[in-house]
């Protein structure tokens, strides 16, 4: 197909949709069927940008079709080109549309696909607007009872917040991802979640958190009972003690290994800052409450 | 007359006349007589002579050396025991001119004697050592402790000397490393395979959550393609009829034009 070709069938449409004297309703059928071959001969062309466009006024047709389904799959291929194009700001709104468009459909699973896939295009560029990608992606799941398929989101989104080192959002996540599997019966990731929050709130170096934290995660039979329980255990009784060997020697082994990569990196960087202050601090806290107990 | 005549002439007459020193007769007819003494007296000088041999044998370096002697000393040993019955048989006998208590002295000597022979260390572990002596005496009731074999030679006849014990902690030390050794590297057999466990438990447990996840997917793909397969039995069948009776129409056509286009 020449390039002139699909402006050629674009113009076509165009005039097809263009109300006017002569025209009093649109034809949106015959535009959309017009607007799509111009589409997909900008793309073919690299012609990005008016693919873009013809792929927007075609999903705008199918809008108007009431097939909401082919409208959506029309906005995400605008918005992946959208991304081609770096404009960030255009592939989040394509994509939040295209979610919406699935939803009307009723199907939730694509709807947070599109959201994931927006996330995904976003993470290096904007991150903050990514992770609420995720997150949105994430409550679409729940809400429909597919929490499932939300690990890997919840997931992506820990990495992507580990990266902006804001780490109490990031265990709060993986707090949140412990969730998720325990309405799932999964006890493997969930312990794992349980474990990668201890992390990481020990790499904030925000130990009480990390206590707090583990106590809270002892309450539930599952991670009591499993390896990583114990691992947690040992970890924090190493830093209790400040014995750095055997912080090392724990981030080396197995149950941390099978982590997600980015917890095992903050893992074998552990552990951050000093940890003979922590000694010197547990003692001092038992004092003041032998004092006070006197009533 | 010089000295040395003098002398020569005195011998010759002491030992012409020595059958009339009563002294003298009196100490070799004791001895002569007295079988039971000469026996012990032999017995005795034997013994000594062993116990200087066995703490010799004690002091050796060379464990070749200490290994012969400590032979050497358990042959006397034996002999020395041999004789003990004979010099027992001698003390019972009744003697002129020794009393009944000295009687039963000699007894209680020749029990004695047997201990000091049995006592001699020759470098092997004893068993269990016979408490006092035998009916009659009251000699000799020390217990001795029942020493098992295997390295124990914490005996108090065991006179340990420096190199003893060094060689005793040498060959304890040996003995812990060489199971130690097998130990080490049992461990880190079992070091390895816990690794390689570990892993794949780990494996297996996302494998399970994975297949978990994927069998309400399999469900859905099971319904779609359910009713798609009964879409597109419905519509083979439709499209059978629709051309079934094309095919129908056609023929039709073609027989009614048939008269026309061959005219009989």
């Amino acid at each position: 197909m020449a390039g002139s070709d699909p402006q050629k069938l674009m113009t076509k449409a165009d005039k097809l949709t263009q109300l006017s004297l002569t025209r009093w309703s649109a034809d949106w059928k015959n535009a959309s069927v017009l607007y799509e071959q111009a589409a997909n001969g900008f793309r073919v062309a690299k012609n990005y940008d008016k693919a873009k466009l013809a792929f927007e006024k075609a999903s705008k047709g199918q809008e108007m079709l009431s097939s909401p389904w082919d409208a959506a799959k029309h906005m995400e291929a605008a918005a992946a080109l959208a991304k081609e194009l770096g404009n960030w700001s255009e592939v989040a709104d394509f994509y939040r549309k295209a979610s919406e468009l699935y939803n009307e459909c009723g199907r939730s699973q694509p709807a947070s696909d599109a959201l994931a896939k927006a996330a995904r295009a976003l993470e290096d560029a904007v991150p903050e607007d990514a992770v609420q990608l995720y997150i949105d992606a994430c409550e679409i799941l729940e809400e429909d009872g597919k929490e499932q398929m939300a690990f890997d989101l919840y997931r992506a989104a820990t990495n992507v917040y580990i990266k902006l080192e804001k780490y109490t959002d990031a265990a709060a996540f993986l707090l949140r991802l412990g969730l998720a599997a325990d309405k799932c019966n999964a006890t493997n990731s969930q312990c794992k979640a349980y474990l990668g929050a201890i992390i990481v709130y020990l790499y904030a170096h925000d130990i009480k958190q990390a206590e707090k934290c583990y106590n809270d995660c002892s309450q539930i039979d599952a991670f009591l009972r499993s390896d990583q329980n114990r691992c947690a255990s040992k970890l924090l009784s190493a830093y209790m003690e400040g014995d750095i060997e055997e912080i090392k020697r724990l981030s080396q082994s197995s149950t941390i290994s099978n982590l997600d990569h980015m917890i095992i990196r903050i893992a074998r960087k552990l552990p951050t800052g000093d940890i003979s202050g922590l000694k010197m601090d547990a003692g001092k806290e038992d004092e003041p409450l032998d004092e006070n107990d006197l009533t | 007359m010089s000295v040395i005549d003098l002398i020569t002439r005195v011998d010759a007459i002491c030992k012409k006349y020595d059958k009339y020193d009563v002294d003298k007769q009196k100490e070799l007819n004791v001895s002569g007589d007295d079988a039971f003494a000469r026996l012990y007296g032999v017995v005795e000088a034997d013994l000594d002579a062993a116990l200087e041999k066995s703490e010799t044998a004690a002091g050796e370096k060379n464990r070749a050396t200490a290994v012969a002697m400590n032979a050497e000393i358990r042959r006397t040993k034996a002999r020395l025991l041999e004789e003990l019955p004979k010099l027992q048989r001698l003390a019972f006998k009744k003697i002129k001119g020794l009393s009944k208590e000295e009687l039963e002295a000699r007894s209680d000597l020749v029990s004695a004697l047997k201990d000091r022979i049995e006592a001699i260390p020759d470098g092997s572990t004893t068993a269990t050592k016979k408490t006092g002596g035998g009916a009659t005496s009251t000699s000799y009731t020390g217990i001795k402790i029942d020493s098992n074999s295997g390295g124990n030679f914490d005996n108090e006849y065991f006179q340990e000397t420096q190199e003893s014990n060094q060689f005793r902690q040498e060959y304890e030390m040996r003995r812990t490393k060489q199971a130690s050794c097998f130990v080490i590297v049992l461990d880190q057999g079992l070091d390895v395979i816990a690794e390689g466990l570990d892993t794949l438990k780990n494996m297996a447990h996302d494998m399970n959550e994975e297949l978990d996840r994927q069998v309400p997917m399999m469900d859905e793909i099971d319904e779609k393609v359910d009713k798609a397969t009964s879409d597109l039995k419905n519509t083979n069948v439709r499209l059978k009829h629709t051309v079934t009776q094309c095919v129908e129409v056609r023929v039709t056509l073609v027989f009614k034009q048939l008269p026309q286009l061959y005219p009989l």
